[in-house]
């Protein structure tokens, strides 16, 4: 369904230095660095699938979405998606495709929201039977009645943002981005929208990429994580691996008798569980002893931080 | 096309929300019009013409542009503003034509200002201004179609200056430029007669007088018959000549945009 071939992105940067005579010299002779905002990332994505690509801030995520939308061209490398060359063929290649900002809201501010489906309708050219069709189903499926003649600029931020899935699902598309969506929602909302986004995903066989910084948007809704930073393509591969291959970093928290504290962290395939447990109980008086498996935030993190590499 | 038509339709729909700013246009119409109307008046003191126009062919062009130009204007700042807020993606990720949707809500923008703001200003004006009254339905109807024609010529200027936000950090200042020469060249402040020979001649060279000057004309029946003829297929001429220039940075602007990441 989508595949990125060794694409590259580069972005100028105009170099410059401090003080009013750098300033000066700035504007007549320009000196530029060569960002590499993507450098070199292939993967192909299946139909159906839901990939998680997480990144930290500025890894390239933006760009990579961009590029695969359409509305930005790669210097080096190709991408394919259902037949489709996004960036040549933009005015066909979008009618296929949903988009979700978490940021910016495709919506009227000014109208109820309904009349910005109705918009949608006539842009998609989307048959009144099947728009009539979805909207009932989304608008019970999020719980959206009571705020469909609301205008906009009244809505909370969770009720805009399901406003705004449902702008970019109205037309079934085959392929939907998801730019944080959840950001900014309280724990009900987002979970409203991660039960939604894989319901669709079950009955219409979507495929959706999901960019996010929620950790928990992953593991409940994802199937595969691709994991880039710098511009390059660090993980690829399905959330459950990424776990099982840090499930043997364990870390126990000991309650010591005296009311203490402690913390360790080891790897079970180096030190096996038995003989951790031997030395604590003699070195220590301990009162109360809790193993904790690693969670996925943190194997992230450590990730991001470079402390682990990932093979 | 029915999407434009529903772009149009829901700017229109827009407007309706804000009634404080109906209100408030109706009033600032008038009176821009009375006070220009108010100076002409004392201008011509007792004469009756000056150079064959009389006074209600200098009011008529004051109601006709200056309540036009009210209603003709657009928000200049919508495509910088898209570019600057990055909403512009979210235009491109719509398989809808957006200079076309750019006309459209701007049509409709400007039909809801001449029913809600010029006309109720025409009819306020009546009473205390004598204008020209019309000629002929057909004048009227043949003004009308200039008037459009017109708005498009305003509009296609309006674009070209707008677009040179992809290499402007700010277009305002260029857009206020324009909107002087147009405000001054289009005859919207000093009507056109009464400009000095060079300057009309020179304006008659350039598409401002293509704006308002030309419905003017032809609803004073200034114009007649082949002039009526020739006076459009000049305004038409201006539109595709604006077009084709407007459209060459539109191009260059858009893949600036998408080669190089804005």
């Amino acid at each position: 369904m989508i595949e990125v071939k060794n694409v590259k992105k580069y972005y100028k940067v105009a170099k410059r230095e401090k003080g009013l005579s750098a300033s000066l010299k700035h504007l007549f002779s320009r000196k530029y660095d060569l960002k590499r905002a993507v450098d070199d990332i292939s993967f192909s994505i299946k139909e159906g699938e839901i990939v998680g690509f997480i990144g930290p801030n500025g890894a390239g995520k933006s760009t990579t979405i961009k590029m695969l939308s359409g509305i930005l061209y790669p210097d080096e490398g190709e991408v394919v998606i259902d037949g489709f060359i996004p960036y040549k063929q933009r005015k066909t290649f979008v009618k296929n495709i949903g988009v979700v900002f978490g940021q910016k809201s495709q919506l009227n501010w000014d109208l109820p929201l309904i009349e910005s489906f109705e918009l949608l309708k006539y842009i998609y050219k989307i048959p009144q039977q099947k728009y009539d069709k979805n909207l009932q189903k989304f608008t019970e499926l999020l719980d959206m009645q009571g705020f469909l003649n609301q205008p906009v600029r009244q809505l909370s931020l969770g009720q805009r943002m399901r406003g705004d899935i449902v702008a970019a699902l109205l037309h079934s598309p085959k392929i939907v981005f998801f730019d944080e969506p959840t950001m900014g929602l309280d724990v009900v909302a987002k979970e409203k929208i991660r039960e939604f986004v894989k319901y669709m995903n079950e009955m219409e066989n979507t495929t959706m990429i999901f960019t996010t910084h929620d950790m928990q948007d992953i593991e409940k809704v994802c199937t595969r994580l691709i994991i880039i930073d710098e511009g390059r393509k660090i993980y690829d591969g399905s959330v459950e691996q990424i776990k099982n291959q840090y499930a043997a970093l364990k870390s126990i928290e000991i309650l010591l008798e005296n009311g203490k504290k402690e913390k360790y962290t080891f790897d079970v395939n180096k030190t096996p569980m038995n003989e951790v447990m031997e030395r604590l109980f003699s070195k220590f008086d301990i009162r109360d002893i809790s193993i904790c498996e690693p969670e996925i935030d943190g194997i992230i993190r450590d990730i991001y931080e470079g402390g682990i590499r990932v093979s | 096309m029915r999407v434009y038509l529903e772009f149009a339709f829901k700017k229109f729909q827009n407007r309706l929300t804000y009634r404080l700013d109906f209100f408030m246009g109706i009033i600032n119409t008038v009176i821009t019009i009375i006070v220009f109307c108010l100076i002409y008046k004392a201008l011509y003191g007792e004469a009756d013409s000056i150079d064959g126009i009389t006074f209600s062919m200098v009011a008529t062009n004051f109601v006709i542009s200056l309540g036009l130009s009210g209603a003709f204007d657009f928000d200049e700042m919508f495509l910088q503003n898209k570019l600057h807020d990055g909403s512009i993606t979210n235009e491109f990720l719509k398989p809808v034509n957006f200079k076309l949707r750019m006309l459209s809500e701007n049509i409709g923008d400007s039909i809801f200002k001449i029913i809600f703001n010029f006309v109720p200003a025409l009819l306020f004006s009546i009473f205390f201004i004598d204008f020209c009254a019309p000629k002929s339905i057909l004048s009227i109807i043949l003004m009308i179609i200039s008037v459009a024609l017109g708005y498009l010529v305003l509009w296609m200027i309006s674009f070209i200056v707008q677009t040179w936000c992809f290499w402007l950090f700010s277009v305002w200042g260029i857009v206020t430029i324009k909107n002087v020469f147009v405000n001054i060249l289009s005859g919207t402040m000093l009507p056109i007669w009464f400009m000095p020979s060079i300057l009309r001649k020179i304006v008659s060279y350039t598409p401002f007088e293509s704006i308002y000057f030309t419905p003017v004309r032809i609803y004073l029946g200034e114009m007649t018959g082949k002039d009526i003829f020739y006076g459009m297929v000049v305004q038409i001429f201006w539109i595709a000549v604006l077009y084709l220039i407007g459209n060459l940075f539109w191009k260059n602007g858009v893949r600036k945009l998408v080669v190089q990441g804005g």
